[in-house]
């Protein structure tokens, strides 16, 4: 019993309005840990992206097909953990083997992107919103956008906060944190626009 | 009961089969990869970009392929740490001779400018710079605003607090050179490691001589240092205008900085401790 919720609404409803960072409070640790420079959060942005969709893919895939007909719902998260965890190892092989530039671009990322929470959280929101495979992509995808969006905003405003002479008990992560804070509720203002 | 065990087994074993596959059907890493990462182990892994390239990793890339590059884009860092050079020296095949390529930087001012008036712009020496020729009386002085205090990977820089300038700690400093490339008015020099003598005046204008009206320290050209030396150690560069010293020469006699009337010949171990006047 698949949600018949459009994927134009799913996209901008997971980027914008439930957006990863800013609405749910997932994915945290890279807000503030990676939001320093712009090109690392660049990067980081559309590798956390690339992660999502395929975990989303994989574990809607095994959701729709396996979990439900043997009626396991209740197994979704210790099944996702093993199924991300593989699928990144997987990639990074991947990418090692086949491009080193991009690797070392990633490299650093992408085993941080395995125990991501908003990874993992994506695919346990599709599976409760009873996605189907093309919906838990799209919402994946959306999920991504909004991720990297928030990163590259909030990575564009610490940049320009190190130039700015914040009082010294401020400077650094307490400024950002007050950033984050008043950008959650400038997003909060999306709400209710579907 | 049974089922989700059956199937989390069976999804652990499909998972660690796929991996298994994965690293066999793909090619193995070229060789220069798994020597570049020997390379890397030795390094010091700042990624500071000092050498030329993006990170440590494609420094030790170009390194595998090349050793060559050690020459032409040295690692001053690991010339420092005796582990690290011999760590290199024993993967690459290399035989370094220290003492031609390891550098220090200095700061080729003596501090103690007058302000031509109160800047309270954008607190950098960038853009600092860019009006009236900077807000010092000599147009080449520090400026104090630290840009390179900011950009020293090893925090070998601080504020002198007596003169009010940039002050380097030779000790802690390992000749990256990246302070060179940020300071606007190229008062920071990169002189031999083995150096003796300092020279502490960065004024380049060559038709005069900066006077008292530009800055009370400066080098006046008197050439006083190229007489008192009792070694022929010091040339008086005429293109530059400046002092040069032969490292090898040098007797280390101390003649040149008791000789000097402006007292900007400064031993490289002293340079912190030179007197504010």
């Amino acid at each position: 019993m698949n949600s018949s919720a459009s994927l134009i609404t799913i996209f901008i409803g997971m980027a914008i309005i439930n957006n990863m960072i800013l609405t749910q409070f997932l994915g945290l640790c890279p807000f503030f840990g990676v939001s320093k420079k712009l090109s690392n959060a660049i990067s980081m942005g559309i590798a956390v992206t690339f992660v999502m969709l395929l975990a989303a893919t994989a574990t809607s895939v095994i959701y729709n097909y396996i979990l439900v007909p043997y009626e396991i719902e209740f197994m979704d998260i210790i099944i996702y953990i093993l199924v991300i965890a593989a699928l990144v190892q997987i990639v990074e092989i991947t990418i090692r083997r086949t491009n080193i530039i991009l690797y070392n671009a990633l490299g650093i990322y992408l085993p941080l992107i395995t125990t991501n929470c908003a990874v993992l959280g994506i695919a346990l929101i599709n599976a409760t919103n009873n996605y189907s495979i093309a919906q838990s992509m799209v919402s994946a995808l959306g999920a991504g956008v909004g991720f990297t969006l928030v990163l590259i905003i909030m990575s564009g405003i610490r940049e320009r906060l190190e130039l700015g002479e914040a009082p010294k008990s401020l400077r650094g992560l307490p400024v950002a944190f007050v950033t984050a804070a008043l950008l959650a509720l400038a997003f909060m203002g999306f709400s209710g626009l579907l | 009961m049974l089922w989700p065990i059956l199937i989390l087994t069976g999804i652990g074993l499909v998972c660690g089969i796929l991996i298994l596959v994965v690293n066999r059907v793909l090619p193995k890493e070229p060789a220069t990869l798994k020597k570049a990462e020997e390379v890397n182990e030795n390094l010091p892994g700042m990624n500071c970009g000092a050498c030329g390239y993006p990170g440590c990793f494609s420094y030790a890339q170009a390194l595998s392929k090349d050793k060559k590059v050690f020459y032409s884009n040295t690692c001053t860092t690991v010339l420092q740490d005796e582990k690290m050079l011999s760590g290199i020296e024993k993967v690459l095949d290399l035989k370094v001779d220290k003492s031609s390529l390891n550098m220090k930087a200095v700061v080729s001012c003596s501090g103690n400018c007058e302000n031509i008036g109160t800047y309270t712009g954008v607190a950098t020496c960038k853009t600092a710079s860019k009006i009236l020729r900077g807000f010092k009386r000599c147009p080449y002085s520090c400026l104090g605003l630290g840009d390179c205090i900011e950009t020293c990977p090893q925090n070998a820089i601080h504020l002198d607090i007596d003169t009010n300038i940039a002050a380097i700690d030779p000790e802690k400093c390992n000749g990256c050179g990246l302070c060179v490339k940020e300071c606007p008015r190229n008062v920071i020099k990169l002189i031999p490691a083995n150096s003796k003598i300092v020279f502490l005046c960065n004024y380049q204008d060559l038709r005069d001589i900066p006077g008292r009206e530009k800055c009370d320290s400066g080098c006046i050209k008197c050439r006083k240092c190229v007489k008192a030396c009792t070694n022929e150690a010091i040339t008086w560069n005429k293109d530059k205008s400046i002092p040069e010293f032969d490292l090898e020469k040098c007797n280390n006699c101390r003649a040149c900085i008791e000789a000097c009337p402006q007292k900007i010949l400064v031993e490289l171990d002293n340079i912190n401790k030179k007197s504010s006047k």
